[in-house]
């Protein structure tokens, strides 16, 4: 029973990550709908970002933030005008994978010659702090993880919300044309939003960084997840990914007891197979998924 | 237009097919020909970029540090050794092309083996099918031997089966009340990390030791939460862990947060590793771990192995480059035994029968190979004591007591 | 060749001429004989049997992304994930020979054929939907099969790797080993070009790369889009298989980390985008570039990861510049020069576009709008009447 809750614990944290960065994807794909093989690859850059600061400096690698989340805003930003924008229009969904799939590759490759291929960790005093909660073990680190994923979800959530910034994205999200009628600048919006996108791989990596190792080429890893977390949940729809990537968070949690850690990864592209076969605009997904 | 540009193509597909054969050729065969004078040429494929470029390295600098020390001392056979050193980026299709390359283009002498059972397998095809010796310094998994090579000597004490040897023994040695009741088994899905972890294993389960988990997870795992969980909730005495180096790091942080004290605790690679203290916070008390090699070890000419390379390059060696010293000292020793280092298929099968018949002398100790190429020694056993690594078995080899119950970490 | 480019020159200028379309065909076997005699005389001009290895993998990585541009191509779905195909027909091909003990080339043509029937599910999966689902589910199957061919070691060898065994007997030495597999694989290569060349010229083909241009219209047109990419898609499949498969017997040793991996299915993306995915030959010549390029970075680089930064700026640049490859770029560059041009021409949907948002008086907003309009799926040849409507809607 405590193995039970413990990996329930240990789900809902790590879930909490999987929603953040299916967030930024989401945002990508609602801006521009781009796929943004490169998200990955930007969490483990800012993972290497919080680890080069805390060795660096000494101090806290949450600092960091302070630093990357502006410059990965910045980057987004950049990325959106000056290349995505570049592609012909027509096939824009197809070569903007490629685009960012080589932005992935250029980043695992910098990565590895900038910090080499071995296996980086950041070394906490609190790294093995923990406290009980119901029998269940709740590590201080992956707490934090969660905490940070959790506020900066519901910091964009306003932001989307309440702001006359957020509504312009919706708006931009839902109809372009529309948008542009009614004087939104749809291309700094969508800008900003490719850099809001981003931005969520800063915290995500740093969140990352925390309580686990990385090097160049883990992005793969990740990217996978990620991917089915978006079309489980409906391409384009924030909730719905963040919903989907509680759900499938939990649910490789709660499946690694039976089936143990190999065939528990295999959950994510099950889910995303059988989504596609049975509901392929996704379980929460809107007017967007129909058409991609 | 749709006629003409397919041809105009395949001229240009044609032209490069040219220019790649021109220059690819040039500078080949050049000096291979020659014997007797002139460096005999050692070709070398090493991981030194990609997932195994770490230990790659320190292969790499145990090679270098063991040409630099042969032509310091007269050469082999009174020639100079030239190392030729390609980098097969943790790739087993590279590996088996740089081979090629060494072989065919680069001419070589003689080939060492390279980093890692991924690897060595592939490798060591290419070698048998243009009769090469191939004396490896890693690639300990069973999996190696039993592939029919008859070219292939592992230059290290024991193969990843039996590293656990010495320890086992030693639970075994206890009463029967004070044995452990029950293990916990995790290993990276990788021959070596998983033959070690199940060496032990089988041992354990031999003597009634009850296995309550056992899990095999991917090389690329970094969140050991759930796997900790399990090992944690069985409450096993000992827990064993098939590791590598970083998956070991994050598997005991992750054991550490579940508040999970084992009697017992061993893993493969990583505590032998100078950074393994640092990297969880120096809990490391009572770690055991199996290790090929030690500095401290008096076999005739470890000492003088320990002084070059400390002097050389300011650490002492780790276990990577003695296994790369070992491996030069082996094919060294068949060299001088047959008086030749050529390409020459006559040459190299005399070497490779050579070796099968006789002992080497080496910084691990003297080693001797079955039919398969598996080295017939074992692993000694290391723990931290007091915060040292110190070897606590076999009896006769130990710096330190064995402590059979481990403190919390 | 000056000659031939000269009379290429005139004989492509004629239009519905008899004679000179005749001419045209001679032309095209002598070329064809000639890049035949080129590829095939490789072996005896291959200095030693290492540059022979090289030549038999660029041939591998031809024949792998000429099957990939079955379904690139013609249909413009791009998929990161071929090597799952490549890796399956490997393991099949593997798996095959070593349980049941058929002949070697039995099983490679079984295991293509088994890869196609797998693929069928996975097409209907992945093809309901356009463009961005299809990518997803192409990279999701490569990391996938990584997984289940390194879990399930009793069955696929695991992360041991599996030995293949050797289609020729001991008494075949490594450099002839080298060039029989070399023609083997130039083999496959000429039939997969073949069968490509025959689609191309079929209406069936004509229906894909209606889909290729305009999906939404092909469909309203009455062309059943989605068994015409399905079966494309298998098509590609199965090519790619016997591909991995042929490559296996060669290399004798499959180890699932390189067999599913993305960086082989980007490798068919990158020789095929930069060759010109429209063209017959494009992924051929892709292929010796980029397979010369690989060994020339080793070469050069070996030491680092520049291998990656090299490949991803190389796809990057391919992209964002020269989507269309380097055929009919080059083709362009010939065509500016030319006198007069010929009647008929293929223009691309793209195409279309691009020269509307260059030509028209409002160059500078027709090309905002384009974009922007395209991104939710209006279909591009709209975007004039759109533009005027905003435009007067700003006014």
């Amino acid at each position: 029973m405590s193995l039970l809750l413990q990996s329930l614990v240990l789900g809902v944290l790590l879930g909490g990550l999987y929603a953040l960065l299916a967030a930024g994807l989401t945002l990508y794909f609602g801006v521009m709908r781009v796929v943004m093989i490169a998200h990955s690859a930007f969490l483990i850059l800012a993972a290497y970002l919080a680890w080069w600061f805390s060795t660096e400096t000494g101090l806290d690698p949450l600092l960091s933030l302070v630093l990357t989340v502006p410059l990965f805003f910045g980057m987004g930003v950049f990325m959106q005008r000056v290349l995505i924008s570049r592609l012909r229009p027509a096939t824009l969904t197809m070569m903007s994978v490629l685009l960012t799939f080589s932005i992935a590759l250029v980043i695992e490759g910098m990565l590895g010659f900038a910090f080499s291929g071995t296996q980086r960790r950041i070394r906490l005093d609190y790294g093995g702090a923990n406290f009980e909660v119901f029998g269940a073990n709740v590590a201080v680190v992956k707490l934090i993880a969660f905490a940070l994923a959790a506020v900066s979800l519901a910091a964009l959530f306003l932001l989307m919300k309440k702001t006359q910034f957020g509504q312009a994205l919706r708006a931009t999200i839902q109809h372009p044309e529309a948008a542009r009628l009614i004087g939104i600048n749809t291309d700094r919006v969508a800008g900003y939003g490719f850099g809001l996108g981003l931005a969520t791989a800063a915290v995500g990596g740093t969140a990352l960084a925390l309580d686990s190792t990385f090097y160049p080429s883990l992005h793969w890893h990740w990217i996978g997840p990620l991917m089915a977390i978006i079309v489980v949940g409906g391409l384009g729809s924030i909730p719905g990914a963040a919903i989907a990537a509680m759900v499938l968070g939990m649910g490789q949690s709660l499946l690694q007891i039976p089936l143990g850690t190999t065939w528990a990864q295999t959950f994510f592209y099950i889910a995303l197979f059988a989504t596609l076969m049975v509901r392929p605009q996704g379980f929460f997904g809107g007017r967007l998924a129909q058409r991609f | 237009m749709k006629v003409k540009t397919p041809y105009r193509v395949a001229g240009l597909a044609m032209a490069s097919c040219m220019a790649l054969t021109a220059c690819m050729s040039s500078g080949s065969d050049s000096g291979s020909a020659e014997d007797g004078d002139g460096p005999i040429k050692i070709g070398i494929s090493l991981p030194l970029t990609g997932d195994f470029s770490e230990p790659g390295k320190g292969v790499q600098r145990g090679y270098e540090a063991w040409a630099d020390y042969v032509n310091e001392n007269g050469g082999l056979l009174g020639r100079d050794v030239e190392l030729t050193i390609l980098d097969d980026q943790s790739n087993a299709d590279r590996v088996a092309a740089d081979y090629e390359k060494l072989i065919n283009q680069d001419g070589v002498d003689l080939v060492f083996g390279p980093f890692s059972t991924r690897l060595v397998v592939p490798a060591a095809q290419v070698a048998q099918d243009y009769g090469f010796l191939f004396v490896e310094p890693a690639g300990a998994a069973e999996e190696v031997f039993t592939q029919g090579f008859d070219n292939l000597f592992y230059a290290a004490p024991a193969v990843a089966d039996d590293h656990y040897n010495y320890l086992a023994d030693a639970i075994e040695a206890l009463p029967e009340d004070q044995r452990p009741k029950t293990a916990a088994y995790a290993a990276m899905d990788d021959p070596f990390a998983m033959g070690t972890a199940y060496g032990l294993k089988d041992r354990l389960e031999e003597m009634g030791v009850e296995t309550v988990v056992d899990e095999v997870y991917p090389p690329n795992t970094t969140d050991f939460g759930s796997i900790a969980a399990k090992i944690a909730d069985s409450e096993a005495d000992v827990v064993v862990g098939g590791t590598q180096y970083q998956d070991a790091v994050n598997m005991i942080v992750a054991l550490q947060q579940l508040d999970y004290q084992p009697k017992m605790a061993a893993f493969s690679t990583a505590p032998t590793n100078p950074e393994f203290p640092e990297a969880i916070g120096s809990k490391t008390e009572g770690i055991l771990s199996p290790t090929g090699y030690t500095p401290e070890a008096d076999f005739p000419t470890n000492q003088e192995f320990v002084d070059y390379y400390t002097e050389k390059n300011g650490t002492p060696p780790a276990e990577d480059e003695a296994n790369a010293w070992t491996t030069g000292q082996v094919v060294a020793a068949a060299v001088e035994a047959v008086e030749c280092a050529s390409p020459d298929p006559e040459c190299q099968s005399q070497l490779i029968d050579w070796l099968r018949e006789n002992e080497v002398d080496t910084v691990v100790g003297p080693l001797t190979w079955d039919a398969e190429g598996r080295p017939e020694g074992a692993h000694l056993i290391q723990q931290y004591v007091d915060g040292e690594i110190r070897i606590v078995l076999p009896e006769e080899a130990k710096e330190a007591d064995l402590i059979i119950e481990k403190p919390a970490w | 060749m000056p000659s031939a480019s000269d009379t290429t020159t005139v004989t492509s200028a004629a239009t519905g001429d008899t004679t000179r379309r005749r001419g045209s065909m001679l032309l095209k076997a002598v070329a064809l004989a000639v890049l035949a005699a080129g590829v095939l005389s490789f072996p005896s001009v291959a200095a030693n049997p290492f540059i022979l290895s090289v030549g038999v993998v660029i041939m591998s990585y031809a024949v792998l992304a000429t099957s990939w541009n079955f379904v690139g191509g013609f249909t413009g779905y791009i998929s990161l994930g071929h090597a799952a195909y490549s890796g399956l027909g490997g393991y099949a091909t593997g798996l095959l020979v070593i349980h049941t003990g058929i002949n070697p080339w039995l099983a490679m043509v079984l295991a293509g054929l088994v890869v196609a029937a797998l693929a069928v599910p996975i097409g209907i999966a992945s093809l309901r939907v356009r463009g961005a689902s299809f990518v997803i589910v192409s990279i999701a199957l490569v990391l996938i099969l990584l997984l289940v061919f390194q879990s399930w070691g009793s069955f696929t060898g695991g992360s041991n790797g599996l030995r293949v065994p050797r289609p020729f007997g001991p008494e075949v030495l490594r450099p002839e080993q080298h060039e029989r597999f070399f023609y083997l694989h130039a083999l496959l290569l000429g039939v997969a070009l073949l069968v490509w060349w025959l689609i191309d010229r079929s209406r069936f083909g004509t229906g894909l790369k209606a889909i290729r241009e305009d999906e939404d219209k092909a469909q309203a047109l009455g062309v059943p889009t989605f068994t015409y990419k399905l079966i494309a898609f298998v098509v590609s499949a199965f090519f790619t298989a016997l591909g991995g498969g042929l490559y296996a017997l060669w290399f004798g040793f499959l180890d699932p980390i390189f067999q599913f991996s993305i960086l082989v299915g980007s490798y068919m993306v990158l020789m095929s985008l930069l060759g010109g995915i429209r063209s017959l030959f494009g992924p051929f010549l892709g292929a010796v570039i980029v397979g010369y390029a690989v060994e020339y970075f080793k070469n050069q680089y070996g030491d680092s990861q520049f291998h990656l930064v090299a490949m991803g700026l190389l796809l990057g640049l391919v992209v964002l510049f020269m989507p269309d490859g380097i055929i009919p770029a080059a083709t362009n560059l010939v065509e500016r020069f030319r006198p007069q041009k010929t009647s008929i021409r293929e223009v691309s949907a793209a195409d279309l576009a691009e020269q509307r948002r260059t030509a028209g008086p409002e160059a500078g907003q027709a090309d905002q709008q384009a974009r922007t309009d395209d991104g939710t799926d209006i279909p591009s040849t709209d975007t004039p009447t759109d533009t005027s409507v905003t435009e007067g809607a700003r006014r």
